[in-house]
């Protein structure tokens, strides 16, 4: 405390760390790389000196992409900034609000807490896929009639979550359907409206 | 006005703009992308009082795809906006709580943007500093005002707020019995769930910044006076957003980084907050100890009510700090003294309905608590107090509280689950509870314009921002109804300065009272050009036409009509446009709302299950039911969210906020609410249009003080210190 007083530099690493809070990224980012062996190709920390990229292969809705991947980018990121599908939002970029929500392999992900190299032969489906033509999936309709969106901001993933849950179990019942959906915040406080809409597309198939 | 029949008014409409919003199509600021854009990080301070010593950038400024650093001795921008006692600036010097704004930088993606602040060196010298508001107020405390710790500033902003009215003492000596006791409600974060953002970019001398804001006027003003420039200079757009909830009006200091930054760089800059900075770095709702002397007859009635309190407004002063709970009740001797606190903590300010769920909380949880000692049931206490008159001599516009409090007893069971406190058997206790809230329904500044195409359709201009209330398709509603043309002929344009017309900014209820009037008058003034151009057409005066589901028409003869389409198909195009400025003569205005709920409290873990939940409400006519029950649910999440769990904790030795998350600051999720049940109690307002008043910030008034209710009747402690969490309840249970 002392020697602070006196005037210690403080960079902002020493001081998320205290905070145990903003360098998640970081955090998941060499976790999640060790855990595909490939923990050499990226720093623990980033210095500036190594922004490692990979080709990847991917599908995203229905789309084949070959790209080059920045190590440190998450494939919300991949998806938002590289291939234009914003639909995905980002609310906390740390696995906590479920904006970030898509289906990977028919499984509803945060995307902000994947690495976009490990997409690579992976199949992604993204708000923008669930509409057919001009046909919306009836997961979109039931969410306009029952009001789903307030703000929007979180609806792309309340969507996604629904889907996931309804691809898994066609005819949910109401707990289940709040289970499925409770990765998902929102802080319009929505849910009943949500909830509702997930029901009735259910009912709607 | 009467009410007469509408054709679109009332119905439940789904949002015009709900395609947009479940397509993923909807851009909200962070989805902007331009070309050249760079993206922008923000340093903050790690303490709580500091003065920044120095700031070296050299090795932040090496990192390749850095582009420019700026801090308070570069770029010292005042933020006029963000604090009205003491000067404020995009970046301080001393900085003032832990989160402060010390530097940004801008650079080619957000990595290098995020590792450049790692490499920032600032040599801070550390000052004392005070977290907590009573020790603030003592002689000695360290200052973080010039002027101390009392926040005062000028006109609204002056402290203490007083207000007075009767005589004090002769109200208490009136009463039979005398109550004393304190409550206190603590900081929580608007965690509106868009993370901020804001880009800029610069032609020639012109700004745009596309801002995530409750209002691009008063954006605009903010931005242009603090940068000096002429408002012709300044445009701002936000055509969607995802919400704020009150920390999302006027302009921010990002929005000023971002403009500074695109002008050092010379390139379009797009800043964005995380989520920590978020909450560390903006505002929640204020803090406050709220000490109450309340005078009371045998029969309940009170006599007088003596409110004395200190709110936690932060490091800067950006809003009021008041409370005004007792709003919604007929005190007949009342003073009130609210005192606004500096202290070296994140900002306390606007968060829905600002200065009443924590205050509604502390005086409804007193007059419950009142009633039991009493022996008076809650209900009749309520009612026998509730508000007549408006600081007991102003009458409202329209007042159906006492309906809202007898619907909603009715709704609920009240007579037959009602029972006395902590009276329940068994490990799960019942509870039920209730309270009365509301917010001021206030007439303003607004402005419209219609465009009348030549095949019929419409075009209406607004410079509302939809925050999520469905501002746009009440307005469209609005403009369909006046009209009298089908709401699928109307487009709408809000929330650009460069085109759309002044609004009031989306806060404080204020959009259908401010600019649903000029909506109005815009669509009487087309409707005049409509009538001109087809009298001839119709062989009839212009002031014997009407226009009804897109058909002009002889009123006295409806057969000799023409399709609007045929009537303006050589016009080229008809604009009606309209500034209006309403008041209420000697009234006061507001909605009211009772609220309704049922807990399970499980005496052996403190867990509270909120079982069943009814929240009735006043809100005039409903312009638009399916939007305005969402409005309510939304409300009564947030209030359940405050009342149980939310709090930002802040560490009592290094200042440092503990719990900047979703998962740690614990906002409710789909698992904690209940299917809660809305009531609309529906009477015409005089004033209002079509006889609507507010619904945005009513719902969350009550919510707090209607669970912390329950849960007293639940368990027979009163919890006088949010959040009610399962340890305060155990520990209760103890004494
Ligand atoms: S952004 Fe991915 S969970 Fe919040
Ligand atoms: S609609 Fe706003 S967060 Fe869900």
């Amino acid at each position: 405390m002392d020697e602070e007083i006196k005037g210690k530099g403080v960079s902002r690493r020493d001081f998320l760390k205290g905070l145990g809070g903003g360098a998640i990224g970081t955090a998941v980012v060499s976790t999640g790389l060790l855990d595909t062996g490939k923990a050499e190709a990226y720093p623990t920390e980033a210095t500036g000196t190594r922004r490692g990229k990979s080709v990847i292969n991917l599908k995203v809705n229905g789309r084949g992409y070959r790209l080059e991947v920045e190590h440190r980018a998450t494939l919300a990121e991949l998806l938002r900034d590289q291939l234009g599908f914003t639909g995905t939002k980002i609310g906390c970029n740390r696995g906590e609000c479920g904006a970030c929500t898509v289906i990977l392999n028919g499984r509803n992900i945060y995307s902000c807490s994947q690495l976009a190299v490990w997409m690579d032969g992976k199949e992604i489906l993204t708000i923008e896929g669930l509409v057919k033509g001009e046909k919306l999936d009836p997961v979109q309709e039931a969410f306009i009639e029952h009001d789903g969106p307030q703000c929007g901001f979180c609806t792309s993933g309340q969507i996604m979550s629904g889907k996931a849950l309804l691809l898994r179990q066609p005819n949910p019942t109401e707990a289940q359907v709040r289970r499925a959906l409770s990765g998902n915040l929102c802080r319009c406080g929505n849910y009943n409206r949500e909830v509702a809409a997930v029901l009735a597309a259910a009912k709607a198939r | 006005m009467a009410q007469k029949e509408f054709s679109v008014v009332g119905k439940r409409i789904t949002r015009i703009d709900a395609y947009e919003r479940v397509t993923g199509q909807a851009q909200y600021t962070g989805d902007i992308q331009l070309a050249g854009m760079l993206y922008a990080r923000l340093l903050r301070s790690p303490h709580p009082h500091a003065r920044v010593v120095s700031i070296d950038t050299s090795k932040a400024e090496k990192l390749a795809g850095v582009k420019a650093v700026i801090h308070h001795q570069n770029a010292q921008v005042p933020w006029a906006s963000g604090g009205h006692t003491h000067r404020r600036y995009i970046f301080n010097n001393p900085v003032r709580f832990v989160g402060d704004a010390v530097a940004a930088v801008a650079a080619t993606d957000r990595h290098i943007a995020e590792e450049a602040l790692g490499l920032i060196e600032v040599k801070y010298e550390k000052l004392p500093h005070v977290l907590d508001p009573n020790e603030a107020l003592k002689p000695g405390a360290p200052k973080i005002s010039t002027d101390g710790n009392l926040s005062v500033g000028k006109g609204n902003f002056s402290a203490p707020i007083a207000e007075q009215w009767g005589d004090l003492e002769k109200g208490f000596k009136e009463a039979d019995r005398i109550f004393e006791d304190t409550y206190i409600s603590k900081h929580v974060n608007n965690a509106q769930l868009e993370p901020r953002a804001s880009v800029a970019k610069w032609e020639g001398g012109k700004l745009t910044v596309w801002a995530s804001t409750q209002g691009v006027s008063n954006a605009r003003t903010d931005i242009a006076k603090d940068l000096g420039l002429p408002l012709s200079k300044v445009r701002v757009i936000c055509k969607y957003m995802g919400a704020g909830f009150g920390n999302k009006n006027q302009a921010q200091d990002y929005d000023l980084m971002a403009a500074v930054l695109a002008k050092v760089t010379g390139q379009p800059v797009k800043v964005e907050f995380t989520r920590e900075d978020d909450f560390i770095g903006m505002h929640g709702r204020w803090a406050s100890e709220q000490h109450y002397k309340i005078g009371v007859k045998r029969d309940g009635t009170i006599t007088a009510v003596e409110l004395d309190a200190v709110t936690n407004v932060g490091a800067y002063r950006k809003q009021s700090g008041n409370l005004s709970g007792t709003d919604f009740y007929q005190i007949p001797n009342f003073k009130k003294v609210v005192k606004p606190v500096h202290t070296n903590t994140v900002v306390g300010a606007n968060y829905r309905a600002p200065a009443y769920p924590q205050s509604v909380f502390g005086f409804a949880s007193f007059l419950d608590q009142i009633a039991h000692e009493m022996g008076i049931n809650p209900l009749e206490m309520f009612l026998k107090n509730r508000v007549r008159l408006y600081a007991n001599k102003t009458p409202f516009t329209s007042n159906f509280l006492e309906e809202c409090a007898v619907e909603g007893a009715k709704k609920v069971g009240w007579k037959e689950k009602w029972h006395k406190a902590g009276a329940a058997a068994g490990p799960k206790k019942h509870g039920i509870g209730m309270a009365l809230g509301g917010y001021p329904f206030r007439p303003g500044l607004g402005a419209a314009a219609i465009r009348v195409n030549p095949d019929g359709t419409a075009h209406v201009l607004v410079g509302v921002t939809d925050i999520g209330t469905g501002a746009k398709t009440t307005m469209a509603i609005i403009a369909a109804e006046a009209l009298g043309i089908p709401l699928n002929q109307i487009q709408l344009t809000n929330g650009d300065t460069d085109v759309t017309p002044y609004s009031v900014g989306e806060s404080g209820s204020r959009t259908t009272p401010f600019t649903g009037p000029a909506v109005i008058a815009a669509a009487e003034d087309v409707r005049k050009l409509i009538f001109n151009v087809a009298a001839p057409q119709l062989k009839a005066k212009a002031e014997d036409l009407d226009l009804r589901d897109g058909k002009v028409f002889v009123k006295s003869n409806p057969s000799q009509s023409l399709p609007l389409g045929r009537a303006v198909a050589r016009s080229g195009e008809l604009i009606g446009r309209a500034t209006t400025n309403p008041t209420f003569k000697g009234l006061a205005g507001k909605s009211f709302a009772a609220h309704f709920a049922e807990v399970e409290v499980d005496s052996r873990t403190g867990h509270v299950k909120i079982t069943r939940y009814v929240a009735v409400h006043d809100s005039g006519t409903i312009i638009n039911r399916l939007a305005a029950e969402s409005q309510i649910k939304g409300g009564v999440v947030q209030g359940i969210g405050m009342a149980l769990t939310e709090e930002l904790l802040i560490d009592r030795f290094t200042a440092i906020p503990l719990n900047p998350s979703y998962r740690d600051a614990k906002v409710p999720t789909h698992l904690e609410v209940p299917e809660i049940e809305v009531v609309f109690i529906e009477h015409p307002d005089p004033y209002g249009p079509f006889g609507g008043k507010v619904v945005g910030e009513p719902p969350i008034t009550p919510a707090v003080a209607t669970v912390a209710n329950a849960i007293f009747n639940a368990t027979g402690k009163r919890i006088k210190e949010l959040p009610i969490t399962p340890d305060k309840i155990l520990r209760a249970a103890q004494v």
